[in-house]
C-alpha cells in the first residue's frame, strides 16, 4: 500500500490506541481515505492484514457506512443535508440549485471532476437549515437565493473569501458563535449551565479560556473525594440521560457490574443524530473542556479504566477539537496518568463514527467501536452495564449528560435537584428547528417554559403569516403533537392536567403526558403550510436509509412506509395507504431488538391519526391509485 | 444430578409444565407440544435474535421490591407481571415461576407481521425453487400467512446465482438475512468468509470478493439456510424434497461416524445431510463425507462376480473362493470400512483357516472437527471383534516379508487394495487373491475371484466409532442386480470352508453370537437394539490403545484416556 509517511504514523498510534485491535478498523479506514480519496479493494485487504481480519469483516462496514467510499469523489465533495428540519427550510431547492449551477447531479461526480453532490441525512445542526457541507466545512442557512449566490461563489471557487459564507467551524475558530443578534442566550428565563459560556463573546475553546473560568476545578476536587460519593452525588441530582430515553444516569451506574473482574469503560455517546438535535455539536465544538471535565470526573465516579468518546464522522472539526483539548488537558494532568495528582488514571480516546445514525444506539455504538457492523445487541444478555464494549462493563452516556456531571459534583447533588423539578432535574438544552422565526438552542430548567412560550416567546413565533400546524417535540422519531389538539390526563403526581399544544411544559414528563416524548430535545416545528405526507415521506426516508436492517420487522417495515409515502407524494397514492401505513407501523412497534422500531414507527402512527385529512386528500386526488408497480420518479422532496 | 435440579416448572399457556434448567423458551417448550417458530435461531450457533418469529409473551410472578414478598391479585393469586413486550424465545431462558403465552392474540399477530415483512421483498419463485418442500418461509405461511399481499411496491432487485463456492450457490433474493451462515463460517468453520453488504432493507449477504466459500463444511450453510436463498450446486434441480425416502446412516469417511440422512427416491441416492447427534457430529457434517454417495455408481464400481474375466454366478464365484481359500497358505486382509457384522463373520473365517489377519491403518490429517486422522469408520470395530489384536502402524509390511518368504500364497482382501498399503507387485506375484470390494482397483484386477461389495447406502450394519460409540446404517436403496450384502457372502463363504449347508441368519443373531465371545465389549444388543443415536460402548482394554486421532468436535484423546469417551469443544 502506497500511503503517505504522515498517514502510516497516524495509523500506528491508532491501532496502538485500543485494547482490541479490530477497534482500529474504523479509525483506518478513514484514514486510508484521507490519504486516498477512497478505499480501494487493495486497500481494504491491507488493513484487514494490519488488524488480524479477514477481508470481509472490512468490507461489511466499508459498505455499511455512508462517509466511506469505494471511489474518488469530486474535487470538492458538496453535501446536502435533506432531513426534515433542513427540508423543511428548502433543502431540495437548494441541491436543486447547486446541481444546474455545478452541473453536477445528486449522487453523482460532475463531468469535469470538480464536484461531487450528495444528499445526505441530518447533520446536527438543524436550527440554521438547510446546511451544505463543503468537504468539512458546514455553511448555513444556504437558502433561497442565497443558495444561488452559495453556488456561484462555490463554483468560482470563491467561497473562502466571500463574507456572507462563513462557515460553522471557522466561526467557531473566529469565536463568532451563534450571531448574536439572534439572541438565543438572552431568551427570558433562560438559565444557561452546560451553555454558560459555550457563546459568550471572548470566550474560546482552549484550555487556557476554560481555565480562566475555573475549569477543572470541580475534578480536582472530585478526585479527593471517594468514587462512591461522586456516584452519590449524581444518583441524588436525579439527573435524566439526555440522550433520549431519558433514563436516570445515577441508576444506570448503579447497575455496573463491579464483580466480575473486568475492566470498566465509559463512553460518551457524541454520535448527535436525532433529527432536529444540534445540542451536544455545541459543546463538542465551543466548549470541550467543559464534556472533558464532565467526563473525567464520571470515569472516576465509575473507576473507568479507559474512556472513548464516539463522535458522528461529520462532526470532522469537532474531532480535531476534541483531540486537541484531550492533549492540552493531558499536558496539564487532567486526563491520563494520574488525573488531577490523584492515583487515579484514565485516557480518554476520540473515536469517530461514519454516518450512521443507529451508532447513537448504545449497544450499536458499542459494536461499533468494536469494529463491526453497528447492530444493537439483544438486551438481555448484552445490558452495557455488565457485558458492554469487549463484554466488560460499561457506561455509555450521552454528550450533556456528561457536561451535568461536572456541574452537579460542582453544586452538590441535593442543590442540582431543585433545578427544574422532581423527576425532571437540571436544565435542558432545547434546540428549535423548522418553521420559526428564531430557529436555534436554549437552554431551560426542566418545565421552566412551554412549548408554546418557547415557539411564539423565544423563537418569535412562525414565518410571516404562517400559522401552527404541528410540532414534533423531541427530535423526529417522537410522536407529532397537532396545533389544536387538547391533552388531558393525570400527571405522576397525581395533578390533573388539561392543556393545549401550547401548555405543555418543556421537561422529561411533559411531552410524554401529551403522549409524545422529550426524546433528544429537539422541536420541530411546521406550519400550515407543511404538506404533511411529504412531511412524512421525509421521515420515513430517514428511517429506510438508517435501519441497520437487523431485525426483520424494522428492515423491510421501514422500506416498505418509505416506499408507500414516496408514491403518496408522487400522485401514486391509494385509498388503502393511510391504514396500511399503520398496520405496518404496528406491525414493527415494540418488537425489534433496539428501539429504532419505535423511532421509525411513531411518526407514522401519529402523522397518519393525526393528519389524515392530508393523507386521504392525496388518495382523493387520485382515486384510482398509481399504475402498480409503482416506479418513484425520484426521492420524496418537500416542495 | 437428579432430574428434579434439572427443571423448572413455568406456566405455558396456563399450564404449570416442567421444563429444562437453563434452556431457551424454544427449545424447553418444544417437548410440550409447542412450536415457537423461528428462523435466525440454531441450537448450535450464538442467538442473534434478528428474525423476530420467535416473539412471545414472558411475565413473572411480581414481587414486592422492598420486603421481597410476593404480590397478590384480588383473588389472592399472585400476580403476573407481563413484560410491556414480546420477548423474543430464543433470547430468553427459562426461570421458575415464569409465565409464558405461546398462542395469543399479541403472539399470533407479532408471527403474522413478521412473515409479511419477510415475504414483501421475497420473490414468487417457489415452484423453481430447490427449498420447496422444505422451506421455512413456506411453512410459516400456512401458518401465518395473510393469504394475499398487502404489498404493491416493486420489490428489490439483488443479485441471483451467485457462485459463492465450488457446492454452493446464492440467491440474494431469496435471503432473509438471519446470519446462520455467516455465524456458521465464524464461528464453527473457522473460515470467516461470508458477510452482510450494505445496510438495511439492502444489506446483501456476500462472500469477499476474489475469496470463496469453499472449505469442507461449506455445505452444512446450505443445510441451515432456512430459505432458498443458498442451495447445493450438486442437489440443485436435482429432486423435489417430498419425493425423498430419508433413512438414517454413518458417515464413513473417518473414524467420526458423523450421523448422516440418505435421501433417495427409487433406488437413486441423491443428497446426503447431516443428521443431529450432539454426542458426535451435533448438526454438521464434511461437504467429503456428502459425497461418498458417488461411489454408488462410479464408473470402476464393481458389479458382478467374477472368477479370472469371466463374469459367474454367485455360487460358481464362492465355489472358486472356497477352492483358493480351503487348499492352501492363507492370510486375510481386513479393512477398518467393514461394518462390525463383516468384520466378526471375517474374524469367523479367519479362526476357521487359523488364518493370519492383517490390516492396514488409513491415516491423515485431522481437522479438528469432524474429520479425524483414521479415514475409516470402523477401526475400533475389528479391535472389539477380535479380528485384529493389535493397532494397526506398519501398514502390510510383515505381510509383504512372508509374502516375500512364500510363507503364504493366497489372500482374502476385502475392501482394500493392496498395493496401496504398502505390498509391492514382485510380493504379489503368483499369490491368489479373493477379493471383496465395490470398485475396481489393483487388487481386483489382479484377483482370481471378484466379489462385489456394497456401499454403505445399499446395506445394513454397525460402525464403532472413536468414542467407541456403537452407531447403525440402514440400507437406503438396493445395491446393483444380482448382488448380495458383504455380512451374507462371508458367511456364505465360512460355510461352503466348513463344507456345511448355508443357514439363513439374521444380523439379530450375529450380534448374539458376538455377545457369546469371552472378553467381548459387544454385549448386550441385538442389531435392532442399537439406538439410531448410537450407544457408548466401555472400551475396557481397548482404552490405551496408540490411537492416531487427538482432538475433535466431540473427542479428546487425553480425556478418552483418563476414561472420558466424549469432550465438548467449546465453539468460540
Amino acid at each position: 500500500m502506497e500511503l503517505n509517511k504522515e498517514t502510516r504514523t497516524r495509523i500506528r498510534e491508532a491501532i496502538k490506541r485500543y485494547p482490541i485491535k479490530r477497534s482500529a478498523v474504523l479509525p483506518l479506514l478513514h484514514l486510508v481515505q484521507e490519504d486516498q480519496g477512497y478505499v480501494s479493494d487493495e486497500a481494504i485487504e491491507w488493513i484487514a492484514s494490519q488488524l488480524e481480519l479477514e477481508p470481509i469483516n472490512v468490507y461489511e462496514l466499508l459498505t455499511f457506512y455512508p462517509m466511506l467510499r469505494r471511489k474518488p469523489l469530486g474535487k470538492k465533495h458538496v453535501r446536502v443535508c435533506r432531513t426534515l428540519s433542513c427540508a423543511l427550510r428548502g433543502a431540495h431547492r437548494t441541491c436543486a440549485t447547486l446541481e444546474t449551477e455545478l452541473d453536477c447531479k445528486e449522487g453523482d461526480v460532475s463531468e469535469d471532476g470538480e464536484f461531487s453532490l450528495e444528499y445526505v441525512e441530518c447533520q446536527a445542526s438543524c436550527g440554521t437549515g438547510p446546511v451544505v457541507l463543503v468537504d468539512e466545512l458546514t455553511y448555513e442557512e444556504v437558502e433561497g437565493e442565497k443558495a444561488l449566490r452559495f453556488a456561484r461563489s462555490l463554483k468560482d471557487r470563491n467561497l473562502g473569501s466571500d463574507p456572507d459564507f462563513i462557515s460553522y467551524e471557522e466561526k467557531v475558530e473566529a469565536g463568532l458563535g451563534e450571531p448574536h443578534e439572534k439572541a438565543p442566550h438572552s431568551a427570558p428565563r433562560e438559565k444557561k449551565i452546560i451553555l454558560q459560556h459555550a457563546d459568550a463573546r471572548a470566550y474560546r475553546n482552549d484550555l487556557k479560556t476554560y481555565l480562566a473560568k475555573d475549569g477543572y476545578e470541580t475534578l480536582k476536587k472530585a478526585v479527593r473525594r471517594k468514587p462512591e460519593d461522586i456516584c452519590a452525588e449524581v444518583e441524588a441530582s436525579g439527573v435524566r440521560g439526555r440522550g433520549g430515553a431519558g433514563f436516570p444516569a445515577g441508576m444506570k451506574w448503579k447497575f455496573l457490574d463491579r464483580r466480575s473482574g473486568n475492566p470498566i469503560y465509559l463512553i460518551c455517546n457524541a454520535d448527535e443524530s436525532e433529527p432536529g438535535t444540534f445540542k451536544d455539536r455545541q459543546i463538542i465544538y465551543k466548549d470541550p473542556h467543559q464534556l472533558i471535565e464532565g467526563m473525567m470526573i464520571a470515569a472516576y465516579a465509575i473507576q473507568a479504566k479507559l474512556a472513548f468518546i464516539y463522535i458522528r464522522g461529520e462532526f470532522f472539526e469537532g474531532a480535531r477539537i476534541l483531540e486537541k483539548a484531550i492533549a492540552d488537558a493531558k499536558a496539564q494532568g487532567f486526563v491520563g496518568e494520574n488525573v488531577a495528582g490523584s492515583k487515579y488514571s484514565c485516557e480518554i480516546v476520540v473515536h469517530r463514527g461514519a454516518g450512521a445514525y443507529i451508532c447513537g444506539e448504545e449497544t450499536g455504538l458499542i459494536e461499533s467501536l468494536e469494529g463491526k457492523r453497528p447492530y444493537p445487541r439483544i438486551k438481555p444478555p448484552f445490558f452495557p452495564a455488565a457485558l458492554g464494549l469487549y463484554q466488560c462493563p460499561t457506561i455509555v452516556n450521552n454528550v450533556e449528560t456528561l457536561c451535568n456531571v461536572k456541574h452537579i459534583v460542582d453544586m452538590g447533588g441535593n442543590r442540582y435537584s431543585k433545578l427544574g423539578h422532581a423527576g425532571n432535574t437540571g436544565t435542558r438544552i432545547w434546540c428549535v428547528s423548522g418553521q420559526v422565526k428564531r430557529p436555534g438552542y436554549y437552554e431551560f430548567p426542566n418545565g421552566a417554559v412551554t412549548l408554546g412560550e418557547i415557539i411564539y416567546d423565544v423563537c418569535g413565533g412562525l414565518l410571516p403569516g404562517r400559522t401552527l400546524k404541528a410540532v414534533i417535540p423531541g427530535g423526529s422519531s417522537a410522536k407529532v403533537l397537532r396545533a389544536g389538539e387538547r391533552f388531558q390526563g393525570k400527571l405522576k403526581n397525581g395533578t390533573a392536567f388539561d392543556w393545549g399544544i401550547e401548555d405543555v411544559p418543556l421537561d422529561f414528563d411533559g411531552p410524554m403526558a401529551a403522549g409524545s416524548m422529550s426524546g433528544s430535545g429537539g422541536i420541530i416545528v411546521m406550519d400550515d403550510g407543511v404538506d404533511m405526507v411529504e412531511a412524512l415521506a421525509n421521515v420515513s426516508y430517514f428511517y429506510a436509509h438508517e435501519s441497520c436492517g437487523q431485525c426483520t420487522p424494522c428492515r423491510e417495515g421501514s422500506l416498505w412506509m418509505k416506499k408507500i409515502t414516496t408514491r403518496m407524494t408522487q400522485g401514486g397514492a391509494r385509498v388503502d395507504d393511510p391504514d396500511l401505513l399503520l398496520s405496518i407501523a404496528n406491525q414493527i412497534e415494540g418488537r425489534t431488538i433496539c428501539a429504532f422500531g419505535e423511532a421509525c414507527a411513531w411518526p407514522v402512527q401519529s402523522f397518519v391519526s393525526k393528519f389524515r385529512e392530508d393523507f386521504d386528500a392525496k388518495t382523493d386526488s387520485s382515486p384510482d391509485g398509481a399504475q402498480l408497480p409503482f416506479t418513484p420518479a425520484s426521492e420524496p422532496v418537500i416542495k | 444430578m437428579s432430574e428434579e435440579n434439572n427443571t423448572v416448572t413455568i406456566n405455558l399457556d396456563g399450564d404449570d409444565v416442567q421444563v429444562t434448567a437453563g434452556a431457551n423458551l424454544i427449545e424447553a417448550v418444544a417437548p410440550h407440544g409447542k412450536e415457537i417458530p423461528h428462523y435466525c435461531y440454531h441450537p448450535k450457533l450464538s442467538v442473534v435474535g434478528n428474525c423476530r418469529m420467535c416473539l412471545v409473551e414472558m411475565g413473572m410472578p411480581m414481587k414486592d421490591r422492598a420486603t421481597g414478598e410476593p404480590i397478590l391479585d384480588e383473588n389472592g393469586e399472585v400476580k403476573i407481571g407481563w413484560m410491556p413486550k414480546p420477548v423474543i424465545g430464543c433470547g430468553t431462558n427459562v426461570a421458575p415461576g415464569m409465565h409464558v403465552r405461546t398462542d395469543s392474540e399479541l403472539v399470533h399477530d407479532c408471527r403474522n407481521g413478521v412473515m409479511e415483512f419477510l415475504l414483501v421483498n421475497h420473490p414468487l419463485d417457489c415452484p423453481i425453487c430447490d427449498q420447496a418442500g422444505e422451506c421455512g418461509l413456506q411453512e410459516f405461511a400456512l401458518d401465518y400467512g395473510r393469504g394475499y399481499s398487502r404489498f404493491v411496491e416493486e420489490k428489490n432487485v439483488k443479485p441471483k446465482q451467485v457462485e459463492l463456492g465450488p457446492r454452493v450457490v446464492l440467491d440474494d433474493e431469496r435471503c432473509i438475512l438471519c446470519s446462520r451462515c455467516i455465524r456458521f463460517c465464524q464461528e464453527v468453520a473457522d473460515d470467516d468468509v461470508l458477510g452482510f453488504v450494505d445496510r438495511g432493507s439492502h444489506s446483501t449477504l456476500t462472500c469477499y470478493p476474489g475469496k470463496s466459500l469453499e472449505n469442507n463444511y461449506s455445505l452444512n450453510t446450505v443445510d441451515i439456510c432456512p430459505v432458498g436463498a443458498l442451495t447445493s450446486k450438486d442437489f440443485r434441480f436435482r429432486m423435489r424434497a417430498w419425493f425423498l425416502k430419508e433413512t438414517p446412516t454413518i458417515c464413513s469417511e473417518s473414524s467420526v461416524g458423523c450421523n448422516a440422512t440418505v435421501s433417495s427416491r427409487e433406488g437413486v441416492v441423491h443428497r446426503i445431510t447431516p443428521r443431529r447427534n450432539d454426542a458426535v457430529n451435533d448438526t454438521w457434517m464434511t461437504d467429503s463425507g456428502r459425497s461418498l454417495y458417488k461411489e454408488i455408481d462410479h464408473k470402476d464400481r464393481i458389479r458382478s462376480f467374477r472368477v479370472g474375466s469371466k463374469e459367474v454366478s454367485v455360487s460358481e464365484a464362492l465355489e472358486a473362493a472356497t477352492n483358493l481359500l480351503g487348499s492352501s497358505k492363507v492370510a486375510l486382509v481386513g479393512s477398518g470400512s467393514c461394518s462390525v457384522e463383516e468384520q466378526f463373520s471375517l474374524k469367523k473365517i479367519s479362526d476357521y483357516l487359523d488364518a493370519p489377519t492383517y490390516l492396514a491403518g488409513h491415516f491423515g490429517e485431522e481437522d479438528g472437527l469432524l474429520l479425524s486422522a483414521d479415514r475409516t469408520p470402523n477401526l475400533r470395530g475389528a479391535l472389539a471383534t477380535g479380528l485384529i489384536s493389535k493397532y494397526p502402524s506398519d501398514n502390510l509390511k510383515s505381510l509383504g516379508r512372508r509374502l516375500a518368504k512364500g510363507e503364504i500364497n493366497t489372500l482374502l482382501c476385502v475392501r482394500e487394495d493392496l498395493l496401496d498399503v504398502g505390498l509391492t507387485p514382485t510380493q504379489l506375484k503368483g499369490v491368489r487373491i479373493v477379493y471383496l470390494g465395490t470398485l475396481e482397483n489393483q487388487t481386483s484386477r489382479m484377483a482370481k475371484v471378484v466379489l462385489p461389495a456394497l456401499t454403505t447406502f445399499e446395506r445394513s450394519g454397525s460402525f464403532i466409532n472413536l468414542q467407541f460409540r456403537l452407531q447403525k446404517f440402514l440400507q437406503a436403496i438396493p445395491g446393483p442386480a444380482g448382488t448380495l450384502p458383504d455380512v451374507f457372502l462371508l458367511n456364505q463363504l465360512l460355510a461352503e470352508l466348513r463344507k456345511e449347508p448355508a443357514t439363513p441368519f439374521s444380523m439379530d443373531e450375529i450380534w448374539t453370537e458376538m455377545g457369546k465371545r469371552r472378553g467381548s465389549i459387544l454385549k448386550g444388543f441385538t442389531f435392532g437394539e442399537i439406538p439410531l443415536d448410537g450407544v457408548l460402548l466401555d472400551p475396557g482394554k481397548f482404552r490405551a490403545f496408540p490411537y492416531v486421532e487427538r482432538k475433535n468436535l466431540h473427542f479428546n484423546l487425553s480425556d478418552f484416556r483418563k476414561g472420558s469417551n466424549t469432550s465438548s469443544q467449546q465453539a468460540t
